[in-house]
C-alpha cells in the first residue's frame, strides 16, 4: 500500500518536472527527423535498416563543416548531405541494382560506423554548437512551454516538417505515387508510374531526414561528434514507425513515447531518484520491444513493404 | 558464345499467358561454362579492386600511406611469428556466426543480433568456466555447452516474439543486442555474477578464467591453433551437409523459398523457423565461448567482450551468399583484416580502417551478381523497370 | 479529339501482308492502329511472330487464340510494357515507338486491365488519375469520375474504397481509368472472366457505346469464343505467335473459329469448356450426367466453416458442403467471394474460426501444417507459385514436397530414389522438362501445372481440391488436365472443383454449388444446369 503511493507520488513528481518533457523533446527531436524519413521511406514499400549510419554520417559530416567554416547553417547543409550520400547508396543498390535491402542497409550502418570513427580520429573535427533560441510568450506555457519553444532552433524545423510531410504525402501526386509504390507496384507500374524511381527518390528523403537528425545530434544537442554516438536510436526511430502503424501520427507519437523512456536517465538524476544505471540505458529499447509485442499488427503494414520490384515477376 | 545444343529437351513451348517467360535452357556444356564464367570472375575482380582502391585513397587523403598499411596488415595477421595461428583462431568464432546465420538465412529468417548472443554467449561461458570446479576437459565442455544454451535462448526470444506476436525478427534481435549490452555491464557490477573477485579493479572486469578452463591448443610451426577452430570448421561441414542432404535441410530451405507452399506440406513455419534461428544464436553463443575461452581478446570477461565478432561474422555470411563451405575462406579473409589491424597504430592510420575495408569488401561482392541479374533480364528481353 | 481521317493516304506499311479489306469501309480510311510483322522472342521461345494486326475506329477487333498463342504479348507492346524484336507500329497512320506505357497513353492508346491494376487501399478517384502527369486536384478527379459514370451507366462512387468493391464493380473502375484520358484507341483483355453472364451483357453493351457512338477502335482479346462471336465485328486469330487468319465475325461459325485456334479440327462438343461456349458445355452437361450419382459415402464434408480476415471482414460465412466418393462437385462463383479462403483452409494454410472440416467423417484440425494433407487431401492451388510448388527447387524436389518418407532414409535424403521417383512421375503424366533436375522454374505453366497434379494424385488422396485448374492452360493442356481430372473421380477420388470459370465447372461436375460471399446460395445437378439460373446466383440474386 505504502510502496504504491510512493510509486504515485514518484510518478506524479516526473510528471510534473519541466525536466522531464524538456529532457524527452531533446530526445524525441532526433527520434522525430529520422522517423519521418523512415515513415516516408516504408509507405513506399522499402525498409531502411542504414537508418542508424545515415543519422551518424550526418552527425558526423554536420561536425565537419562546423569545424571548418564555423557557420551553423552551412554545417547544417553538410548533416544533410551526409545523410544524402549514405541514402543515396541505400537507393541506387536496393532499387536500381536489385540487391537485398536488409544486406546493403546492414553493411552500410557497419560502414557509417567505421568510416566516421575513422576520420574523427584523423581529422578530429571541433564543433560549434548553436545555443538555444527562446520563443517569448510561446516558452511561457507551463510545464511543456520551456520544452517546446526554448530550445535550439534546429529543433524547431520538426515542428514545419511534420505537416509538410503530411502534405506531401496525401496531397501531392508525388506522394501519391509513393504510396501506391508501397501498396501494389504492379499496378502502380502498368498506369505508368516509375516505381523504383520513386522507391529510391523516398530513401534519399529519408537520408535527408536522418542526415538533419544527425546534425541536431552534433550541433543541437551535445556538440561535439562521438563514435557511434547514435547507439542505436536509429533502430528506435524504426521500431517508432511500426508502433504508429505507419501512420505519421502514430510515428510521431512513438517518437515522444520512445524519447521519454530514453529521456528518463536524466529525468531520474535531476530529481534525485536513484535507478539502475544499465536499466535505464536498456529502457527504451525494451519498451521499444514491448510496444511492438503489444501493437505489432500487420494488417495496416504497406503491402509491398520490403518486397523488390521487378517487372514481369508478379 | 557458343550457342548451347540442346540435350534432347523438349522443344521450347511458347508459355501461356500470364507466366513468366520460361529459361527452357537444358544444362550448359563444359566449354560454354568456363566462357561464361570468365567475365563473371572479372566483374568480381573490377569490384574488389576499387573497393580495395577507395579504401587506398581514403588512406592517402588522411594522411597515410597504403602501401604501409598494406604490409602492417599482412605483418600483423600472418607473417609476425604466432600471427597466422592468431587469424585461424580470430577466424573461428567468425566462421561459427556466419555458419548460424546461413541456417537461418536458408529458412528465410534475418537474424542480425548476434553481436547480442556472442555477447551473452560469452557471458554464459564465463560464468560457469569461473565456477565450476572439477576436471579441465568437464569444465570446458559444460561452460561452452553453457554458452550455446544463452545464446540459443536469446535468439529464440526473439523467434517466440516473431511467431506469437509478428513482431519481425529483423528489428528484435537488433533491439536485443542493445539490451544484451546493458545486461552484461550490470553482470560485470555484481560479485554474484560475472564481476572480478578482487577489490582493486576500478574497471569493471570479470574474473580471470583459469587456465584450464580454456581451450586446449595444438602447436603448429610455432603458432598456437585453439581445438576453437576445429570446432568451427567441424561445425561447418556439419551444417553444409545437413542443409544439402537431410530432410530436416530440405524443409528448412522449403521454408526460405516458400513459406505457403511449405506449410501445405506439412512445415509448420514457427517450429522449423523457431527452431533455425535458435540454432543460429546458439552458434553466435558457441561463437563468444570460443572467443573467449580461445585466449585470443584476454583472460577473462570485460565489458564489449564482444569485440564486432558478431558483426562481422554476420558480414562474412553475406559475403559467402548464403553457401555454407565459402564461409571459410571468407572468414579468414576477415579475419586477416583484424588482427593485421593490430599493426596499424604503427602507421599512424587509425586501425579502424580495418572496419572500412571489410564492408567495402561486402558491398563489392554485391555488386556483380545484382549486374549479372540484370543483363540476364536484359537478355531474356524484359524491360528492366 | 481529333479526326485523323483526312490526309494522308492509307498505304499500308511496305512488306506488310495485304489486308482483308473489312465491313464497308473501305481502305483508304486509315486505320487507328496497324501493327506490323512483329515479332518478340523471350530466349529460345517465340512469342510473337510477324504478326500483322489492324484496329479500326467505330469497330470492334476480336483478338482470338488460345491461351500461349501470343495474344498478350501482342497487347504489351501495343501498350509499351514490352518492346518488340522486330515489326512497326503505326497510329493513325504515322510510325510511332511505343517506349513505355505513358508513351502509349500520349498516343491514345488504353488498356483495361484484368489484374493487378488497381490499388486496394486508395479510393476510386485516385486510382483514376494514377500515372497522370498533372497536378492533384481531388475535387476535378471526383466530378471527372463521377461524368464518366453516368455517361456509360456504370454506376461507380469516386469515393469509395477499392478494396470494398466487388470484382466487377472494379472492373468498371477499370473502365474509368481507362476512358478518362479520352483515348482512342482501348485494349479489353479477357474482360468476362471476372463476370457474371449478366455483367458480361452489360460489358457488352458498353462496349458498343464506347465503339458504334463514339467513334473509337476497340480490340477484344480472349480465348472464348462466346465472347468473340458476340460481342465483335471481326477477328483476327492467333495460334502459336502466328496470325493464322482474319475474318469479319459474321462471316465466321463457332467451328471454324475453333479449327483455326487449336489448329486441328475440333469438337465443339467435347471441348467446349475448353473453347469457352457456355451453351454447347450446358447441353453436353444435361446430357452426360444423365445418371444421378449412386449414393456414394460422404467423403469430405466442411460444416459451417467461417473465416474472417485481419480486417474483421468475413471471407467464409457458415459454408457447408459436402463431396462424395467419386463424386465431382462444383463449386461456381464470381471471383472474390470466398473461393480462395476454401481453397486455403483445405489446404492448411489458414485455420477456421468456427466450424469444422471432416475427412471420412473424422474430423480434421485446420490450423496444424500440413494436416489436411496427411488426412488425404491434395490441392491443386489456383496460384501454383504461391502455394503449389517452389520454383527454385529441382522438379524432383517438387515432386516430393510433401511427403519425403519414400525418398528418405534415417532423416537422409536419398537422391537416386528421388531421382528415379522423379522420372517415373515425369513419363506417367508427360511432364516435359531437360532433366528431374531442372530447376521449377524453367517449365512452362502446362508443366508446372502436371507437376503439381502428378504429385497431389501420386499421394493417392482421398479428396482432390482443384482451384482453376486449367487456368492460363492452352486447349491441348485442358484437356488433358480435364481428362485426369475425370480419371480421378472414376478411381473414387472425391473432387471438389473451385472455379469461376462456368464452362469449366459444368463440363466436369456432377454437381454444381454456387458460392456468394462466403456462402453456399445453390445448388443444382449438372443435368438440371440452367445457365441463366447459374448466372443469377452468382450475381447474388436470390435462387
Amino acid at each position: 500500500m505504502i510502496a504504491m503511493v510512493a510509486f504515485g507520488g514518484s510518478l506524479w513528481d516526473v510528471v510534473t518536472a519541466e525536466a522531464t518533457y524538456g529532457s524527452t523533446m531533446r530526445f524525441a527531436t532526433l527520434l522525430a527527423f529520422a522517423a519521418i524519413g523512415e515513415w516516408i521511406a516504408e509507405r513506399a514499400g522499402t525498409i531502411n535498416i542504414s537508418i542508424e549510419g545515415m543519422i551518424l554520417t550526418g552527425a558526423f559530416t554536420s561536425a565537419l563543416g562546423s569545424s571548418t567554416t564555423g557557420n551553423v547553417f552551412v554545417a547544417l547543409l553538410f548533416g544533410l548531405a551526409g545523410g544524402l550520400i549514405v541514402g543515396f547508396v541505400q537507393g541506387v543498390m536496393s532499387h536500381r541494382l536489385g540487391t537485398n535491402q536488409f544486406v546493403v542497409g546492414l553493411t552500410l550502418n557497419v560502414l557509417a560506423v567505421g568510416l566516421t570513427a575513422f576520420l574523427d580520429a584523423q581529422i578530429e573535427p571541433t564543433v560549434t554548437s548553436t545555443g538555444t533560441l527562446r520563443i517569448p510568450g510561446l516558452a511561457d506555457i507551463p510545464l511543456i512551454g520551456e520544452a517546446l519553444f526554448d530550445a535550439t532552433w534546429i529543433q524547431y524545423l520538426l515542428y514545419p516538417l511534420i505537416p509538410l510531410a503530411w502534405f506531401v504525402m496525401y496531397r501531392t501526386r508525388w506522394g501519391l505515387e509513393l504510396r501506391c509504390a508501397g501498396e501494389n507496384p504492379q499496378a502502380g507500374d502498368v498506369s505508368g508510374i516509375d516505381i523504383n524511381k520513386r522507391r529510391r527518390q523516398a530513401v534519399y528523403v529519408c537520408g535527408l531526414c536522418s542526415g538533419l537528425a544527425g546534425a541536431y545530434l552534433t550541433l543541437g544537442q551535445t556538440g561535439s561528434f562521438t563514435a557511434n554516438g547514435v547507439s542505436g536510436r536509429g533502430f528506435i526511430a524504426l521500431a517508432a514507425v511500426i508502433f504508429g502503424g505507419w501512420t505519421l501520427k502514430g510515428t510521431i507519437a512513438g517518437a515522444l513515447v520512445f524519447g521519454f523512456f530514453s529521456a528518463l536517465g536524466s529525468v531520474f538524476q535531476a530529481l534525485g531518484f536513484q535507478a539502475n544505471a544499465q536499466l535505464l540505458v536498456a529502457l527504451p529499447f525494451i519498451m521499444a520491444l514491448a510496444t511492438m509485442l503489444i501493437f505489432a499488427s500487420r494488417s495496416r503494414q504497406p503491402a509491398a513493404l520490403a518486397r523488390p520490384f521487378v517487372r514481369g515477376l508478379t | 558464345m557458343t550457342a548451347t545444343t540442346s540435350s534432347g529437351a523438349a522443344p521450347a513451348v511458347v508459355p501461356p499467358e500470364g507466366s513468366p517467360p520460361s529459361a527452357a535452357a537444358p544444362t550448359p556444356r563444359r566449354t560454354s561454362r568456363w566462357r561464361r564464367a570468365v567475365p563473371i570472375a572479372i566483374t568480381y575482380i573490377v569490384s574488389v579492386a576499387v573497393a580495395l582502391a577507395l579504401c587506398a585513397l581514403l588512406v592517402s587523403i588522411t594522411g597515410g600511406s597504403a602501401s604501409e598499411v598494406f604490409s602492417a596488415l599482412i605483418d600483423g595477421s600472418l607473417r609476425s611469428p604466432g600471427a597466422w595461428g592468431l587469424t585461424v583462431n580470430t577466424a573461428a568464432p567468425l566462421l561459427c556466426v556466419a555458419i548460424g546465420t546461413i541456417w537461418a538465412g536458408k529458412a528465410g529468417l534475418s537474424n542480425i543480433g548476434q553481436e547480442g548472443q556472442v555477447l551473452l554467449g560469452a557471458a554464459g561461458t564465463a560464468y560457469l568456466a569461473t565456477r565450476l570446479e572439477g576436471p579441465g576437459f568437464f569444465v570446458i565442455v559444460v561452460s561452452l555447452a553453457g554458452g550455446v544454451v544463452v545464446g540459443g535462448l536469446w535468439a529464440l526470444l526473439a523467434a517466440v516474439m516473431k511467431y506469437t506476436r509478428n513482431v519481425p525478427e529483423v528489428i528484435s534481435t537488433l533491439l536485443l543486442y542493445f539490451i544484451a549490452i546493458q545486461m552484461t555491464d550490470y553482470a560485470l557490477t555484481k560479485r554474484w555474477l560475472l564481476a572480478s573477485l578482487s577489490t582493486d579493479s576500478r574497471v569493471n572486469n570479470g574474473q580471470p578464467i583459469k587456465s584450464d578452463a580454456r581451450l586446449p591448443t595444438f602447436e603448429i610451426f610455432g603458432n598456437s591453433i585453439s581445438v576453437g577452430a576445429v570446432i568451427a570448421v567441424v561445425l561447418t561441414a556439419l551444417i553444409a551437409f545437413a542443409l544439402a542432404r537431410t530432410t530436416t535441410g530440405f524443409r528448412l530451405r522449403m521454408l526460405g523459398l516458400n513459406p505457403r507452399t511449405a506449410r501445405r506440406a506439412g512445415v509448420s513455419a514457427a517450429l522449423v523457423g523457431g527452431t533455425a534461428l535458435a540454432v543460429s544464436g546458439a552458434t553466435a553463443g558457441l561463437a563468444g565461448a570460443i572467443w573467449l575461452t580461445g585466449g585470443v581478446p584476454g583472460d577473462r570477461f570485460t565489458s564489449n567482450m564482444s569485440s564486432n565478432i558478431g558483426w562481422q561474422g554476420l558480414l562474412v555470411a553475406l559475403l559467402a551468399r548464403q553457401r555454407a563451405l565459402l564461409a571459410i575462406p571468407m572468414a579468414f579473409v576477415f579475419a586477416v583484416l583484424r588482427t593485421g589491424s593490430q599493426f596499424l597504430s604503427a602507421t599512424g592510420v587509425d586501425r579502424r580502417i580495418a572496419d572500412v575495408v571489410q564492408a567495402m569488401l561486402v558491398l563489392a561482392l554485391l555488386v556483380p551478381p545484382a549486374i549479372q541479374e540484370i543483363q540476364r533480364r536484359r537478355a531474356k528481353g524484359e524491360v528492366v523497370a | 479529339m481529333s479526326d485523323p481521317l483526312t490526309g494522308s493516304g492509307a498505304a499500308p506499311v511496305d512488306g506488310a501482308a495485304p489486308r482483308l479489306v473489312v465491313g464497308s469501309l473501305g481502305s483508304h480510311r486509315v486505320a487507328a492502329v496497324h501493327l506490323d510483322g512483329i515479332t518478340k522472342r523471350y530466349g529460345r521461345v517465340v512469342a510473337c511472330d510477324g504478326v500483322d494486326l489492324t484496329l479500326e475506329r467505330g469497330r470492334v477487333h476480336g483478338v482470338l487464340g488460345e491461351n500461349g498463342a501470343g495474344k498478350s504479348t501482342l497487347m504489351k507492346i501495343l501498350i509499351g510494357l514490352v518492346q518488340p524484336d522486330a515489326g512497326s507500329i503505326a497510329v493513325h497512320g504515322a510510325p510511332k515507338v511505343i517506349a513505355d506505357p505513358l508513351a502509349a497513353a500520349d498516343l491514345g492508346i488504353a488498356m483495361v486491365h484484368q489484374h493487378y491494376s488497381l490499388v486496394e487501399p486508395l479510393t476510386v478517384w485516385e486510382n483514376v488519375i494514377l500515372g497522370e502527369r498533372v497536378r492533384l486536384d481531388r475535387a476535378q478527379a471526383c466530378e471527372r469520375v463521377a461524368a464518366i459514370s453516368a455517361r456509360y451507366g456504370l454506376g461507380v462512387d469516386p469515393l469509395a474504397t477499392v478494396s470494398r468493391l466487388t470484382a466487377g464493380q472494379r472492373q468498371r473502375v477499370e473502365i474509368i481509368k481507362c476512358l478518362r484520358r479520352e483515348p482512342e484507341i482501348i485494349v479489353f483483355d479477357e474482360p468476362t472472366s471476372v463476370l457474371t453472364p449478366a455483367e458480361s451483357e452489360q460489358l457488352f453493351s458498353v462496349l458498343r457505346a464506347v465503339v458504334v457512338e463514339e467513334h473509337r477502335a476497340v480490340a477484344l482479346v480472349s480465348h472464348k469464343l462466346d465472347e468473340i462471336i458476340h460481342a465483335t465485328d471481326e477477328v483476327t486469330i492467333m495460334r502459336g505467335g502466328r496470325v493464322v487468319d482474319r475474318l469479319a465475325t459474321s462471316a465466321a461459325t463457332a467451328s471454324s473459329l475453333a479449327q483455326s485456334m487449336v489448329g486441328r479440327p475440333v469438337s465443339l462438343r467435347s471441348e467446349a469448356a475448353a473453347l469457352g461456349l457456355i451453351e454447347t458445355v450446358a447441353e453436353v452437361a444435361s446430357d452426360e450426367h444423365a445418371e444421378a450419382a449412386v449414393e456414394a459415402p460422404v467423403v469430405l464434408e466442411v460444416r459451417g466453416a467461417t473465416v474472417r480476415d485481419r480486417d474483421g471482414r468475413v471471407l467464409l460465412d457458415d459454408l457447408s458442403i459436402a463431396v462424395r466418393r467419386g463424386e465431382i462437385v462444383g463449386l461456381a462463383g464470381v471471383e472474390g467471394n470466398g473461393q480462395r479462403a476454401l481453397a486455403d483452409v483445405l489446404s492448411s494454410l489458414i485455420p477456421l474460426d468456427d466450424g469444422e472440416v471432416l475427412v471420412a467423417g473424422a474430423r480434421v484440425v485446420t490450423d496444424r501444417p500440413g494436416a489436411l494433407g496427411a488426412a488425404g487431401v491434395g490441392v491443386i492451388p489456383e496460384d501454383r507459385h504461391d502455394s503449389g510448388c517452389v520454383l527454385d527447387l529441382t522438379v524432383a524436389e517438387n515432386l516430393v514436397l510433401a511427403d519425403l518418407r519414400p525418398v528418405s532414409k534415417v532423416g537422409l535424403l536419398d537422391r537416386k530414389a528421388m531421382e528415379a521417383r522423379a522420372t517415373e512421375l515425369m513419363r506417367a503424366f508427360e511432364i516435359q522438362a531437360a532433366s528431374p533436375h531442372a530447376m521449377m522454374r524453367s517449365l512452362s505453366g502446362g508443366n508446372q501445372q502436371r507437376v503439381v497434379l502428378a504429385r497431389e494424385l501420386s499421394a493417392n488422396p482421398r479428396v482432390l481440391i482443384a482451384a482453376q485448374p486449367t487456368h492460363g492452360l492452352d486447349v491441348g493442356a485442358i484437356e488433358y488436365m480435364t481428362a485426369r481430372l475425370r480419371a480421378a473421380a472414376a478411381d473414387g477420388v472425391a473432387v471438389l472443383l473451385i472455379s469461376t470459370e462456368l464452362e469449366e465447372v459444368l463440363t466436369l461436375a456432377d454437381r454444381v454449388c454456387v458460392i456468394h460471399r462466403g456462402r453456399i446460395v445453390g445448388e443444382m445437378s449438372a443435368q438440371d444446369a440452367d445457365v441463366e439460373r447459374l448466372g443469377l446466383l452468382m450475381g447474388g440474386a436470390a435462387a
